[in-house]
């Protein structure tokens, strides 16, 4: 049992990154699981995603697996779930950010591209 | 602020009896017993002062020891109290005394540190710590905003309120 | 009116035109937050008294309290969580508002409601305050004392159905602050200097306030992220305003009148309101889904109540809601003492402070229809930093009244005592008042029997204070039966479900 993860947030990187775990899904016949997960730490994550924005979600890529779950770390979530599903690929969007960005607002596609232990596909929204 | 209602539980389930309200009522009969001690100490006042200092006392003493009798009464009788609820506040979930003895503990930092450190120092670890308690796992931008607070919140009681908070080990660098 | 010509000249002078302009931002931000009212603020906020002129810190807490009421109808309509406890009933109709599309509309009556109702009410406190003061100013001390029992009694009995939750809490108020010196003997001061003073009011009103909700919340922290309904600019349409004028002004009756009594508050006035819309609506089908008239009266009536609190601080002195009884602390911190004679002894500051209550409340129209989706990023705060901030500021004001770590151990303590009474389910606002007034009550006793030469006869000779205590004994019998019949009640009902189960 293998899957492609896609590290999922309702902005358009979210968006890339599970239009293209979407296609590799498809292209290697195998499930694709949605994670979206918060820290929940703010009264309202705009990354968190709500019961409407899922059920657009399945009408636009079938009937998927989406976890959402409220973690202490967004990314160790996302390499937890791809090595509890023995995941192929993990998806992830990336942003630009500068340097001191980094610095402070840690980064999810970070931690997902330096802890994962399957391949990582990090993809861009199309400009 | 909310409301608060009392609950009776019916008979449908087994009469549930909350144990720490006992507690509360210990404590208010401590307070009470404290207050009406503390007015018999009292010397009385002048001749011609109609209320005496104990008055008072006598009063509000008795009647939180009245209150605690009939708290524990009622607890005995299935009054249940009903926590306050509120915005930020999930009451499914069991209590996080974890996290209050952290922010305590942060908090006594500050209470034992602070005229030796100073504000300016303390300050900036009382909200790095705090945030840390409540889950906040980038130490660096904490301690950054906290000194950031603390120095401001010194220079605006020096400057704008002309109110100097002591420095502590600070002083004369500030 | 030459008075309230001046006052107004002088509330828009640019330096009191900028408190105004801060205390409504800060209010209405601290409205929209989670966790943090404008009671707290102004406890926060108290270190600025010390050097602040007084009309200046008067104008920006009026402010607050303004905007704390309009900050919270943003976070009923947007999230279904109310910020304030005055906005629960605005959540119902105005958070179906929003999810059916119409959260501009919402907000905007919500705005224009507010905006009307606080300047209707504030007029009438104009009118009503010098009127009701110059009644009072007749008072003689036991008069003022029965005023006082009733209010004590009030607070602690209406507001929430647990009286002796309400009571507990008030008596633990009238114990702290019977710590400290009184006619030169030490109460309760268990020998230390530090007490002697007394425990100043700002350090128990940040402890309970502010140590206390931090800490209670910290134990009980909601995770799982709210869903924020996505807004633009707040407006209406012809038909909106058509449907909204009326249940403004109804609003507005009923607010007014509630903040104006003791323990009378903006819940009372908001449900009646509420009620009142759903029963006179020509589209009763409209109402649990979404009924703009159940916005607007509600939110007319917490800001008129709102104004209403004002009558009883300015002319008696004697505090209605907890943001009041902080209020009344901070113009005492000054040495003035808000009651009768405040209007012939401060003419200039009241006049200035009424009619900063009308720029406040302009103010809140003009700043507030553009910046609502600003307000509703607010939300995106990490409690880490909302709530490490609040205990921050909460240790700076503490530690600001005399700079001793003395007052922030007391002020940990105290916000346990803050966390047990969350707990426990005991009000917050009968321990305050009975704080603040419970040294008056002392003083109102000591002064009415020193006239009298001790006799307590004394105390029921005027007519005001004879029917004070009757309306007093009243409520105690209703009270007491009320509580008879309510336990009859449940034992008949559970004797009824006894027979359905055993049959």
């Amino acid at each position: 049992m293998t899957a492609v993860v896609v590290a999922y947030s309702p902005d358009e990187y979210g968006e890339a990154a599970l239009a293209a775990g979407a296609e590799e899904a498809s292209r290697r016949s195998i499930p694709l699981v949605v994670v979206n997960a918060t820290r929940g730490d703010a009264y309202v994550d705009p990354h968190f995603a709500d019961a409407d924005t899922v059920a657009r979600l399945r009408e636009r890529v079938g009937e998927v697996e989406v976890l959402q779950e409220v973690v202490p770390d967004v990314g160790a979530e996302v390499v937890r779930v791809a090595q509890e599903r023995d995941a192929e690929l993990v998806v992830v969007g990336v942003r630009h950010r500068s340097p001191v960005g980094k610095a402070l607002m840690g980064s999810v596609s970070q931690r997902v591209l330096l802890d994962a232990t399957c391949p990582v596909l990090a993809v861009k929204p199309s400009a | 602020m909310s409301t608060t209602t009392e609950t009776t539980t019916g008979p449908e389930g087994p009469r549930v009896v909350d144990r720490a309200q006992y507690g509360l009522a210990a404590f208010l009969a401590v307070v009470g017993v404290v207050v009406v001690v503390d007015a018999t100490g009292l010397r009385p006042g002048f001749a011609d002062q109609p209320v005496q200092p104990s008055f008072l006392p006598y009063v509000v003493g008795t009647a939180l020891v009245v209150l605690a009798v009939t708290l524990a009464v009622a607890t005995a009788r299935g009054n249940v109290a009903e926590p306050e609820g509120g915005e930020d506040v999930d009451l499914t979930e069991p209590s996080d005394w974890f996290t209050v003895a952290k922010l305590a503990g942060v908090f006594l930092a500050n209470v034992l540190l602070v005229d030796t450190l100073g504000w300016a120092i303390t300050g900036a670890l009382l909200f790095a710590g705090c945030a840390w308690a409540l889950g906040s796992r980038t130490l660096l931008k904490d301690v950054a905003i906290g000194a950031a607070l603390s120095l401001i919140t010194w220079y605006g009681f020096y400057v704008g309120l002309g109110l100097p908070i002591p420095a502590g080990i600070l002083d004369g660098v500030l | 009116m030459d008075l309230f010509l001046d006052g107004l000249m002088n509330a828009l002078t640019p330096e009191n035109l900028l408190y105004a302009v801060i205390g409504v931002l800060l209010g209405t931000a601290v409205g929209v937050l989670p966790g943090i009212g404008p009671a707290m603020t102004l406890a926060l906020l108290f270190p600025i008294t010390y050097t602040v002129p007084v009309d200046s810190a008067l104008i920006m807490f009026a402010g607050i309290y303004y905007g704390g009421m309009y900050g919270g109808s943003t976070t009923s309509i947007l999230l279904n969580t109310p910020g304030e406890s005055s906005s629960v009933v605005t959540a119902i109709e105005g958070n179906q508002m929003a999810k059916r599309g119409r959260a501009a509309q919402a907000l905007a009556t919500a705005a224009i409601g507010s905006f009307v109702a606080g300047t209707i009410a504030t007029a009438l406190l104009v009118l009503f305050a010098p009127k009701v003061s110059s009644a009072v100013v007749q008072l003689g001390a036991p008069s003022y004392f029965a005023i006082l029992l009733l209010a004590l009694v009030a607070v602690s009995a209406v507001l929430g159905s647990s009286k002796m939750r309400g009571f507990i809490a008030l008596f633990l108020g009238l114990a702290i602050a019977l710590v400290g010196t009184s006619t030169g003997q030490a109460r309760l001061t268990f020998g230390s200097p530090l007490l002697a003073d007394g425990i100043d009011v700002v350090v128990v009103a940040v402890a309970i306030f502010a140590i206390g909700e931090a800490l209670w919340v910290a134990a009980h922290l909601r995770r799982r992220p709210l869903q924020v309904i996505p807004v633009g600019r707040p407006w209406m349409d012809r038909k909106d305003w058509g449907r909204s004028w009326k249940p403004w002004l109804r609003g507005t009756a009923f607010g007014f009148p509630f903040g104006a009594l003791p323990a009378g508050g903006a819940e009372v006035p908001t449900f009646l309101s509420y009620i009142t819309e759903r029963r006179l609506t020509k589209h009763p089908e409209e109402f649990g889904k979404g009924a703009i008239e159940g916005v607007a009266g509600p939110e007319a009536a917490n800001n008129a109540s709102a104004a209403g609190t004002m009558v009883p601080l300015l002319a008696i002195g004697l505090p209605t809601t907890a943001t009041a009884a902080i209020m009344l602390n901070a113009i005492q911190s000054y040495g003035i003492q808000p009651g009768p004679q405040l209007f012939d002894n401060e003419p200039a500051l009241v006049w200035t402070l009424l009619a900063s209550l009308f720029v406040a409340n302009t103010l809140l129209l003009v700043l507030n229809l553009p910046l609502a989706p600003i307000w509703a990023k607010l939300l995106r705060v990490p409690r880490p930093y909302l709530y490490a901030g609040i205990l921050f500021f909460a240790s700076l004001g503490a530690y600001s009244v005399s700079f001793e770590p003395f007052d922030l151990a007391l002020l940990l303590v105290l916000g346990f005592l803050g966390v047990a009474m969350r707990r426990f389910g005991l009000p917050v606002l009968p321990l305050i008042v009975g704080v603040i007034l419970g040294p008056s009550l002392e003083n109102q006793l000591t002064q009415a029997l020193a006239l009298s030469g001790g006799d307590v006869s004394t105390l029921w000779s005027e007519p005001v204070a004879k029917v004070v205590y009757a309306v007093l004994v009243l409520a105690l019998v209703a009270m007491a039966v009320a509580a008879v019949r309510g336990r009859a009640a449940r034992r008949g009902a559970s004797s009824v479900e006894k027979e359905e189960v055993s049959a």
